[in-house]
């Protein structure tokens, strides 16, 4: 089968500045991958590439074997690709069942699902998250990590083939992570959903997870192996410490 | 059915409302006018909501949709007067109204509505002002001297029709287009429509990533709003004084008292421009009573005092309020 998702060759620049120079990788379906890069890598301009925020400049982006390298961003929701921010981006004056409803109602399987039926949707998802006794209150109200939650149950209403998180697991303690964790493995497995999650700073969450790890330097790929040998490699050491082991000692 | 009931059960406080001031008006000697001034500014919050409240956008332009209404009624009344066509020649310049503002919100939606915040409210601005200035400079539609069509209305339905039409049927009109505006107002905000617009005013970009088109979701609400301008132009700008001149109806001051209106009441809730009309209207009207020359003076701290009273709108903060009580299902 082909891959779900592929990048060929793609670049980005803004001005002078190179975000993302010839990048090329492969997503299978299911799969569960880490984007790792210091900041300033490419990470978040690879995440907007993907989702149609941004247009590449170069190369070409395939989603299940089509060009999507132009397609708008809600187009691509609606073939399955799913995302979550950094900073969670509720709709504030709507319920918490409201928001992950409307995930339902617009995203890949929004052509036949009516309201009430996403708001079913909703609920079921909503439980599997532990959000239940949060369903009727404002986004507006609820905690930094419920809001969070609540996003990523707004994306799996969209029912992604795709998913990407934006440092889905930033600002939470271990207990939680370990929690979410073994949820969205959960789910993703049972879904078949493909989990593409930035990460900056917790790694814990990759390393737990991650079928494969890709390392983004200056724009560039510089790693795309296993997790724990790409955590090893000493490239990536480099980029993350400022020199190479041999030279340390 | 008990469902359906429960779903558009918001729906009856505002016809309630409406009813009584229907009644109130035809009932009362001498209140006839004042309600019906009260049901234009609840008809014109209430189309105005549609897009100010729904999407969240600020249509500093707003009155020429019901300028452009206005002048779709005058022109059809003014070129089919002779042909004989009677009551016919009414719905024609309804279905002109409706055409001239609806082409002209999807020009300046499918331009303007790439822009946001402040960059959209500019825009709208010199649309507004920019009709206003192309009527007048090159003579269009009788220029800067307007089109008065009295005479073709009474040659059309006959002097005691047209002036029935005047003191009577154009206010039973605008009550209609009011009941239509929040049956559609309702009716947006329980389906899809409804939801893409809340998700779009509160974060247009996640509203992108959940797949919903939001350049089409806005120019839909822009159209349906605008549409609704024209048929309130059509009805009490043109059939009750038929007459129009450019500077009355590009006059951004109508534009304010919308928004003001729309405010007021709760933007994004269907009771809101209803509660907001008859805020503005009765304290406009008692005011002009009891302290003529000074209302503007004290309705302007007036406003102020309940906009940080109720930074939602009065129905916005009682809905806060009451929202999760049996009577949350009646406010929305």
């Amino acid at each position: 089968m082909a891959a779900l998702l592929r990048l060929e060759n793609v670049s980005k620049r803004f001005g002078g500045i190179v975000a993302l120079n010839q990048v090329n990788m492969e997503i299978q379906y299911g799969e569960f991958v880490g984007i790792v890069g210091p900041n300033g890598s490419g990470k978040t301009t690879l995440f907007n590439v993907i989702n149609g925020v941004y247009f590449p400049d170069e190369g070409r982006v395939l989603f299940e074997d089509r060009d999507i390298s132009r397609l708008p961003t809600h187009r691509r929701a609606s073939i399955g690709l799913g995302r979550t921010f950094q900073i969670p981006r509720p709709f504030a004056s709507a319920t918490v069942r409201e928001n992950v409803a409307v995930g339902a109602m617009f995203g890949s399987r929004g052509k036949e699902t009516n309201v009430n039926e996403s708001m079913l949707v909703a609920e079921s998802i909503i439980e599997r998250m532990g959000l239940s006794r949060h369903r009727d209150k404002k986004a507006e109200l609820l905690t930094p990590v419920e809001k969070k939650l609540m996003e990523i149950a707004r994306a799996l209403a969209m029912k992604p083939k795709l998913l990407l998180m934006d440092e889905a697991m930033a600002g939470m303690h271990p207990g939680e992570i370990d929690r979410l964790v073994e949820l969205l493995g959960g789910v993703a497995a049972e879904e078949e959903v493909a989990i593409v999650a930035m990460v900056e700073h917790v790694m814990r969450a990759v390393v737990g997870m991650a079928q494969k790890i890709i390392v983004l330097h200056q724009g560039e790929k510089i790693c795309d192996a296993p997790a724990q040998e790409a955590l090893n490699d000493p490239k990536v050491i480099e980029c993350y410490l400022g020199y190479t082991p041999e030279e340390a000692s | 059915m008990m469902r359906t009931l429960d779903k558009y059960a918001a729906i009856f406080p505002v016809l309630v409302v409406y009813a009584v001031l229907f009644l109130l008006g035809l009932n009362m000697s001498g209140m006839w006018q004042l309600m019906a001034t009260l049901l234009f500014y609840c008809a014109l919050g209430q189309a105005f909501n549609i897009f100010l409240g729904m999407t969240g956008y600020v249509d500093f332009g707003y009155v020429a949709f019901v300028g452009m209404g206005t002048y779709g009624m005058a022109v059809t009344i003014t070129s089919l007067a002779g042909t004989g066509l009677g009551g016919l020649t009414i719905i024609a310049g309804y279905i002109m109204a409706l055409a001239f503002s609806g082409l002209l919100s999807l020009a300046v939606g499918a331009v303007a509505l790439r822009l946001r915040g402040a960059y959209f409210a500019i825009a709208t601005i010199g649309v507004n002002e920019g009709l206003r200035f192309l009527i007048e400079g090159t003579n269009l539609w009788g220029g800067s001297g307007g089109i008065i069509f009295t005479r073709q209305l009474n040659d059309i339905l006959g002097k005691d029709a047209s002036s029935a039409l005047a003191t009577f049927w154009a206010d039973v009109l605008v009550l209609i287009i009011a009941v239509l505006a929040a049956i559609t107002t309702i009716v947006y905000m329980r389906s899809k429509i409804g939801y893409a617009l809340t998700a779009l005013r509160e974060d247009e970009d996640a509203a992108k990533v959940m797949g919903i088109n939001v350049t089409m979701f806005k120019i839909l609400a822009f159209m349906t709003s605008a549409c609704f301008a024209g048929l309130l132009g059509a009805t009490a700008w043109a059939l009750k004084t038929p007459y129009v001149f450019p500077p009355e109806v590009f006059e951004i001051h109508y534009t304010i008292e919308a928004i003001i209106i729309v405010m007021l009441g709760g933007a994004g809730t269907l009771l809101g421009p209803v509660a907001g009309g008859l805020i503005y209207g009765i304290g406009k009207y008692v005011l002009s009573i009891v302290l003529p020359g000074f209302q503007l003076l004290i309705f302007a701290p007036l406003i102020i005092i309940i906009i940080v009273a109720f930074p939602d709108g009065v129905v916005g903060g009682i809905r806060n309020k009451f929202g999760h009580t049996a009577l949350g299902r009646f406010i929305l």
